[in-house]
Parts: structure tokens; sequence; C-alpha cells
């Protein structure tokens, strides 16, 4: 192999894994926050890529024009199902972990389902962008610009994520994690806290699908092609760190791009799979875990 | 306190030879091959989602990843009856401890994680398993295996047309199924089991070896997953890792379970009496129109149990137990 | 337990609504209508839909098999009513659904079914139940070469396909000068990708063609870019992929994205054909070549296929595709045999559909006709070989039926 070759191979695990990261720093975020895991998550992401998909469709502008708007209705759709749903599921007295998983299921069939009866089951790609297609080349190692400003995405919704927790939210958040039930002694409303991480973390998966739909398909199924992805990586990473979904995200795209180079393409997500595993069993709650 | 026990425990096993005796007579009654088709179908997943209930339930380790063991159990005795010509009640009998010896191989790494970390990883390893044997040429890779028909006989159990000898198959899977879980609710294990699930430090403490119960549990666990996954296979007639070994599959394995009511005796019949049905029937008459209202309605029904029944649709029935012996 | 009760009542209501006439003949398609493949089982019910519409209602003559209209003569204008039924692409789903068709409504034959592991089921079940099984766009190869008797196959499979884009390629050869050494197969983990690859490997070893890269991927992965930069490594003559429509986008713009273009590209059709990937690949794909069993610009040899594609454009807002094509070729073959028989008993509409013997003029295939062999495989049709200009697939070999000159080149 060339070095063109190898680098092209590391980038592009690098882009990959940052996508990854993406995805699963929404997951780990309400995690963080509350214990519940959401097997909806996938389809949130599916949401938010029909969503920019049926603006961009409407309007003709631009997916990078549009991403705060779709931020926007993620963080509304988020506030909601936690309202709706997740804050019965909290009530619960017995089978807490249970109730919360199956609710959770529930939603991402039935969103699924929503979304076969009003966009049918047909592949759809937003065809005209910017950045549709296009690629830089850099001696010889191409960049794709979708997944380039993607990453970029990436890094900076970390930031703000990370500068989030600073702020007198993120202390509130904070001490929400901590402490459940003392909270509520110091004047932090438990309830408001728990719909603002959910629509945050919503929010985030929106950013996450608006950036794949520059360059991914959308269809009824295409939250479960990147779900266990990442639950694996939060689960790597730690459930409830937010630079352990990073550094997990990471490790999972390099994992799985030399994994494919060295056996049957077919088999590359064996590659992250057996990581999974093989660090867990050194570290059992994954690489920055604290819960 | 002994004696209510005891007698509650008897109760039930009056209770379920009632049923037992409903299920011998009431498909007799119902010609129709649909409908037939949907008890087998019922009944078998009842049975499956029992045998997760023993890990899953009774000792708490949500296992996400069960369609492996299923697998296993279809795979090997379809492989056993394919090429030697073993005859399906072996190669089933082979199959389950096969796949009691995989569970034992996936829970000797996997027990040292808990919670969501432990699901996580079961999800993993069946995906492992799947990816594998999609890839796996000698076992058909993702051709799968068609099983060949080789005339009506109990001892192949192949049957033309008829579905009754199906029905009373995996009524009697139920039935052991039962009993097991019947047999573990009054046993020393059973107590430990729930030691572990509820509370592991104070399980420890009280000279529970929580390692070993695990282990124990998810033996007997893959166990009847395997023999669940065999009479599938069986009845089927062709298997490939999409249709045997996907995580959809281990989903439909714990989620009668669930509905019913996690770690009761009845919660895996009653879970999979509603479940089974309604998904098979919603998709048949819904799901004909392609308009995604059978899946609305599959998760709308999910929620609704979580969230207005959490310890599962089990709970309906506890107020009348012991003045009312119906359970489903 | 009420809310359970009134859900079950109601799907059971919904059911028992569905319009019943007692002497409609009832034929039983079974398609995946939910979940990942459902775009095409719904194309293939609009297909059959129009096929219906064209055998039962009374209009023009269409110059095909069954285009008199007016339902079956020889049955005293007896209409066809089609039952549609979900397989999820599940095995054990589409089984069900069989003998609910055939036990419950009174199905005498079932058409279907898309996906090969239905396909395999459902032809168990109809073997049983010695009701005739149509396959009308599975092409694997294993299919029929298990013995079965109650199964046909109107469609051409893998191996015939697959003879067909090697023979376009020595023919080239000659014609131009323009010779292939080497192919790289690309193809997905499921039974079709590795029964379309099995075909192709094996006759790039019979017309002495070196196979540069052999790669087999997950379907529906996040990312093909690995993949892709092993085909840009092999950077074959031909690139070969056995594809659906969500894997034929990505594959497209995974290349696109680290600066590979293709020499060229022949698509064992499937996602290739879809209107889909020609929208989501847009210019990508342009040059891209694939294997077809319909010509739509076959309009002059075939005169049928304008009405009918214009009754299946009213209907579902596309052109006719390689597989709506053979969907409803399928279904008036099979129909013409209900005709024939003059019964519908399954044993008569058997020996019909044995004794079938039409010429392709009576079709909208570009076929030579539709016989069976003692397999129920049509041995008579014969494929054609189609190339993307200007988002629109055109006819390039045979050459007899070609509208324009292959061009070798892929993308803008």
């Amino acid at each position: 192999m060339t070095l063109d070759a190898i680098l092209q191979v590391v980038i592009s695990g690098l882009l990959m894994g940052l996508i990854y990261a993406l995805v699963a720093a929404g997951l780990s975020l309400i995690f963080g926050l509350m214990d519940v895991v959401n097997f909806a998550h996938g389809e949130l992401m599916m949401v938010a890529m029909y969503a920019v998909f049926t603006l961009w469709q409407v309007s003709g502008l631009d997916p990078l024009i549009l991403l705060p708007i779709v931020a926007a209705l993620m963080f509304g759709i988020g506030v909601a199902i936690y309202r709706l749903l997740i804050s019965r599921a909290l009530e619960v007295r017995f089978n807490k972990g249970m109730v919360q998983i199956f609710a959770t299921f529930g939603l991402a069939i039935f969103i699924r389902g929503f979304a076969q009866m009003v966009y049918g089951g047909e592949f759809r790609s937003i065809t005209s962008s910017w950045l549709a297609n296009r690629t830089a080349n850099i001696y010889g190692v191409y960049l794709p610009l979708p997944q380039v400003a993607a990453s970029l995405v990436c890094l900076a919704a970390f930031g703000i994520l990370l500068a989030i927790n600073r702020t007198e939210f993120g202390r509130a958040l904070e001490a929400t994690r901590e402490d459940r039930e003392a909270v509520a002694l110091i004047g932090i409303d438990r309830d408001r806290i728990f719909a603002l991480g959910w629509g945050l973390g919503s929010a985030t998966v929106g950013v996450a699908g608006v950036m794949l739909a520059g360059f991914y398909y959308v269809s009824p199924n295409v939250g479960a092609n990147f779900a266990l992805i990442a639950y694996v990586t939060v689960a790597l990473g730690g459930f409830g760190s937010m630079i352990g979904a990073l550094a997990a995200g990471l490790l999972i795209g390099e994992v799985e791009a030399i994994t494919a180079q060295l056996l049957e393409p077919s088999l590359k997500q064996v590659g992250m799979f057996a990581i999974y595993l093989a660090v867990l069993m050194f570290r059992p709650r994954g690489l920055f875990g604290k819960i | 306190m002994q004696n209510s026990i005891s007698l509650r425990r008897r109760r039930e096993l009056l209770v379920a030879a009632g049923l037992l005796l409903v299920f011998i007579l009431v498909p007799l009654g119902i010609s129709d091959v649909y409908t037939r088709n949907l008890i087998i179908i019922t009944l078998l997943f009842a049975g499956l989602s029992q045998a997760w209930n023993i890990l899953g339930g009774y000792c708490g380790q949500i296992s996400l990843g069960h369609s492996l063991y299923f697998g296993v159990g279809a795979y090997v005795s379809t492989m056993m009856f394919v090429g030697p010509h073993i005859p399906p009640p072996v190669g089933m009998l082979a199959g389950g401890l096969l796949a009691a010896a995989m569970a034992l191989l996936v829970g000797w790494p996997c027990f040292r994680l808990s919670g969501h970390y432990y699901a996580i990883a079961t999800v993993v390893v069946q995906e492992i398993g799947y990816l594998l044997a999609l890839n796996w040429d000698w076992i058909g890779g993702s051709s799968g295996i068609y099983i060949p028909f080789r005339g009506e006989s109990f001892l192949n159990l192949q049957f033309r047309t008829a579905k009754l000898p199906y029905v009373y198959l995996v009524l009697t899977f139920v039935a052991v199924t039962w009993l097991v879980a019947w047999w573990i609710e009054g046993s020393r294990w059973g107590f430990a089991w729930r030691a572990v699930k509820d509370d592991v430090v104070a399980a420890r403490s009280l000279g529970v070896r929580i390692f070993q119960s695990k282990m124990i549990a998810t033996a007997i666990s893959g166990f009847f997953t395997g023999i669940g996954g065999a009479i599938f296979a069986q009845y089927v007639g062709y298997i490939d890792p999409d249709s045997i070994l996907s995580g959809q599959i281990a989903i439909l394995i714990a989620l009668p379970a669930v509905l019913g009511g996690v770690g009761t005796l009845w919660g895996p019949l009653i879970g999979a009496c509603v479940l089974i049905p309604l998904r098979e029937l919603s998709s048949s008459y819904l799901g004909s129109s392609g308009s995604g209202v059978d899946l609305m309605l599959y998760g709308v029904l999910i929620m609704a149990v979580a969230l207005l029944r959490p310890q599962g649709l089990v709970s309906l029935f506890s107020i009348k137990r012991g003045t009312n012996g119906s359970a489903a | 337990m009420k809310l359970f009760g009134y859900l079950a009542a109601a799907t059971l209501v919904l059911g028992a609504g569905q319009a019943r006439a007692a002497d409609d003949i009832v034929i039983g398609a079974v398609y995946p209508l939910t979940g990942n493949s459902a775009p095409v089982g719904l194309d293939a019910k609009a297909a059959y839909e129009t096929a219906v519409e064209i055998i039962n209602s009374t209009h023009p003559e269409i110059p095909m098999l069954m285009g008199k209209g007016g339902g079956l003569d020889r049955l005293g204008g007896a209409k066809i009513r089609i039952v549609f039924a979900d397989s999820q692409a599940d095995p054990q789903k589409a089984r069900a659904e069989t003998e609910r068709l055939i036990t419950q409504e009174h199905a005498i034959a079932i058409i279907g079914s898309y996906t090969s592991a239905t396909a395999a089921t459902i032809s168990q079940v109809t073997e049983r139940y010695e009701v005739p099984y149509m396959s009308a766009d599975n092409s694997s190869p294993s299919l029929n070469q298990r013995g079965l008797k109650w199964f046909f196959r109107t469609s051409p499979h893998d191996e015939m396909f697959t003879a067909a884009m090697f023979q376009f390629f020595k023919d080239e050869g000659e014609k131009t000068g323009h010779k292939v050494g080497s192919v790289a197969l690309f193809y997905e983990d499921s039974i079709f990708g590795t029964d379309s690859s099995n075909v192709q490997r094996k006759l790039a070893g019979d017309t002495k063609v070196t196979v540069a890269a052999d790669i087999k991927y997950r379907a529906n992965s996040p990312s093909l870019s690995a993949e892709a930069q092993k085909l840009k490594a092999a950077n074959a003559d031909v690139l070969m992929p056995s594809s659906y429509t969500s894997d034929a986008i990505l594959i497209l713009k995974a290349m696109n994205e680290i600066g590979y273009k293709p020499k060229a590209i022949m698509a064992q059709a499937a996602g290739f054909q879809e209107q889909a990937f020609l929208t989501g690949a847009g210019a990508l794909a342009e040059g891209g070549m694939s294997r077809s069993s319909f010509a739509l610009d076959a309009v002059k040899s075939r005169p049928a296929i304008a009405p009918v594609n214009a009754l299946y454009k009213a209907r579902n807002n596309k052109d006719l595709n390689d597989n709506t094509s053979r969907d409803i070729t399928a279904l008036v073959v099979l129909v013409d045999a209900i005709n024939r028989a003059g019964s519908v008993k399954p044993e008569d509409i058997r020996k019909a559909l044995v004794a079938t013997d039409v010429k392709g003029s009576e079709t909208i295939m570009p076929w030579a006709g539709v016989k069976f062999d003692e397999t129920g495989q049509n041995t008579k049709g014969t494929p054609v070989i189609q190339q993307i200009t200007g988002g629109v697939y055109h006819t390039i070999w045979p050459f007899d039926v070609a509208v324009q000159d292959a061009v070798w080149g892929v993308g803008p």
C-alpha cells in the first residue's frame, strides 16, 4: 500500500469517526442526565434527515442554512417526547429500566411507521447543495467536503456541549446528574432540566442528521444503520461521558476503516464490535465512564 | 407463611394443568390453517420468552442477543438433518446443548459487565455471530439452507400441510419451559437469582455466588432457546442468518416477557398471547397497504403497555388470583 | 385488557371489510410491503394493479397477451382479483402469508416475491398445497434447481443475465476493438449478492477475464469508503456491482469522494435500475451500464409498451422498469394459462403453464418468448444491456434492438 492510500484510510476513518461521535453525543447526554437509554435515537436522526430533506425540497435553501431551523425543530421534538412519554416513564415505580427501554423502543417503531406513512419507503437524497459530491485533493489525498463540513460541525457541537457544562444551566445539569433529589432543595426544577436535556440531546442528533443528509440517503429505516454503532460508541466511551463519546467515535471509525482493509469488507463491523468487548474486559465502565 | 407459599404454588400448577387442557382441546376445534399457524408461532415465542425470562427475569440479566442461541439451535439441528440425516429430535437436543455451551462462552466474559454495558455487550456478541454466519459458506452463508421435505414423518417432524402435530410440539415446549420456571421459582437457585437481581452487594453478603448463579441461569436459558430455534427451523423449512440470527429476533424473544411481566411465571405466555397475534394480524390485514399503519399500531401498543402496566399485563390478573383461576 | 380487545377487534373488522366477490379468480401476491425492501414491493403492487386493470376492464385492445380486456373469455368473462400480502422480506412471514392466501383467500396461484429467501419458503408451501407459484422477479439461479413441480419463472435468472454481460463484452470487443481484460466484483452479503458474484466469477474465468477485486460488503453500511478504496486500488476495466438502491447510491458517492472514476460499470440491475438511484446518484451515474430484462425504448418491436407504460405511469407516477415490467409479464402469462386451461383447478393450470409457448412480440419484454423447461424456467427470456445517458437508460445490446452505441467512461 502506498503512503497516499494509507493516509486516505486514516482520514476516511477519522471523518466517519467524528460522525459516529456526533450521532452518539446526544444519546450520551441524555443517558448521563437521567440514566435513560433512548432506543429511538436512530429514529430521531431519521426525523431530522427527513425534515432537512423536506425543507430543502420546498425552499431550495442549502442544508447548511437549514441547519439551525432543523436543530430548533428537533429541540422542540425532544422536549415534547420528554413531556409526553419519558416523564411518565420516570414516574413508574416498577421495572423502571425495562419500562424506559421499551417505551423508547415502542416510540422508535411508531416513528418508523409514521415515516413510512408520510414518505413511503422510497430512498431519497438531497441532490444539490453547495458541497454535494465535491472533494478537495491535497497532495493525492482526497477530502470529501460534505464529510469535512460534518466533522467541523461535530467538533463545534462538542465545543458547545462542553461550554454549556460551564454555564449556570450546565451546573444545574451537573447537579441534577449528581443528586436528583437534592437539587429540588436548592430551587432547581428537575423536570425542566430533564426537558431541556432531552431538547439538547435531540437537537444534537438533529445536527448529525442534517450533516449526514448532505452525503447519505434518507429512508424510514436509515436510523437502524447508525443506531447500533451509536450505542456501542456510547458504551465504549462510558455512558454519560462527552469526551468518552468523542474518543470512542474516533476509535471506532479508525478500527472500522482498518478492519475493512485487512479483512473482507463485509466483516468490517466485527472489528469495532471486538474492540468494544476487548476494552470492556479491562474497563467494564468504558473508556471514560463513571456510572 | 411457608404454607401459603406452597398453597399458591400448588394452585399455579392446577391453573397450568387447566390451561394445558384448554390448549390441547381448542386447536382441535379450529381447522383453519392460518389460525393454527398463529397458535404455533404464539406458543413458540411464549416458550422462547419463558426461556429468556429465566435469565432476564429471574436473574435480572437483560440479554438483547438471545437470537444467537436461537440460531445455534436452528443451525445445529438443520445441519445434522440435511447432512447425515440425523432426525430432528436428536438434532434438537444437540442444538440445545451447544446453545447452552455458547451461552456459557458468552457469559464468561460478559457477566463481569453490569446494566446497560451488559445489554449492549449481548447485542454486540449476537451481531458478531450474525456477521460470521453471513460469511461462513459451510453453513450456507447468506444463501441459507433449504430443509428438504423427506415425506410425512413424526421422526423427521415433517408434515405436508398438517399443523396439529406442530401445535402439540410447541405446546410441549411451552409446558416444559413453564415447568422449569415454576421449579426455579421454588428452588434455592430461584432465591439466589432474585437476590442477584435485586441487590448484588446484599446477595454477596448472603453468600450467594453471583457469577456461578448467572452462569447456571444463562445455560438453562440458552438450552431452551436453542431447542426453540431447532423447532422453528424445522417448521419453517428454510433458515438464513437474516431470519434466524438478526437483532429483530432477539427483540421478539425478549418482548413477550417484558410486556407480560418480567420475572413472573405467567408473563411470557400472556405477553406472547397478546403481542404475537396482534403483530401477525396487523401486518396481515394492515401491512398489505404498505402504509406503515401496522408499525404505528405496534409501536403505540408497546408504549402503552410499558407506561400503563409497568409490571406487565400479568398485573391485570393478580388481583383476581386465588378467586378466579383463569390467567389467559 | 379492554384496550387490546378493541385493537384486536378493529384489526379483524378492517380485515373482514376488504371487498370480497365470490366469483372472482383470486391470485395471491406476496411482497415486502414494509421495511427496507418496501419501495420495490409497492412498485410491484402498482404493476399488478395495472395488469389487472388491463385484463379485467373494457378498453381498446392492447397488443399484448390478455390485452383484449373484459376478463377471461374462456371462463365466461371471469375477473381476476389479486390479494396482496406483506412478507416483510421475512421467510417465516412469507410462508405463513402464502398459506393464508391459499386457505383463507382461496388463491388458485401465488405470484411473488422479489427477495430470494422468501421465494424459497413460498415455493415450498405451494409445492405442498399443489398450487402454481409464478416467480416474477426472483433472479437467484438456485430456485428452479430444487426439483419443484409447481414452480414457474418467466424471468431470466442471474446466470442468464451474467452470460449476457460477458457476451456483450465479447461482441463489443469484436465490433469496436475495446477489450475488457479485468473486472472488479462488488456485491452485498446477501443471497442475491453471493449468487450473482458466483456466476460472475465463473464466467470471468471461462472467458479469460481477470478478477482484479472480489469485494463482498455489508448491506446498508453507514459508509462504503473503505470498499471504494479497494476498488480504486484494483482499477479494473469494468466494475460489476450487485447492490440494492441504498448501497448503489452510496458506492458511487464513495468512489467520487476519493477521486476515483471507474472506467466502466456493468450492474446486475437491482438498485441500479431504480428511479431513486438515478435521482440520488445524479451525474455520477452517467455512463453506467446495467443488464435488464426490459427495454422501455424498444417501442418499435414491442408496440404494447407505450399503452401499458402509460397506464402504469398514471397509477404510480414512474416509468416501468426492470422489475415492474417482469411483474406485469409474469401475471399476464399466468392468467393466459388459466384462461387456456379454462378451469380454476390447479392441476389444469399447471398443465397449461407447462404448455405455454408465447412469442416475445406478444409481451412488453424484449425476449424471444416464454417457454418453460422441465424445471419451470423460461428459456427464452433474453436480457438486454442498457446504459445511462442523460439520466435515462438506453438499450445498447443486443445490437439489433440497440438504440445507441455503448460509450466507455462513467461520471460527469
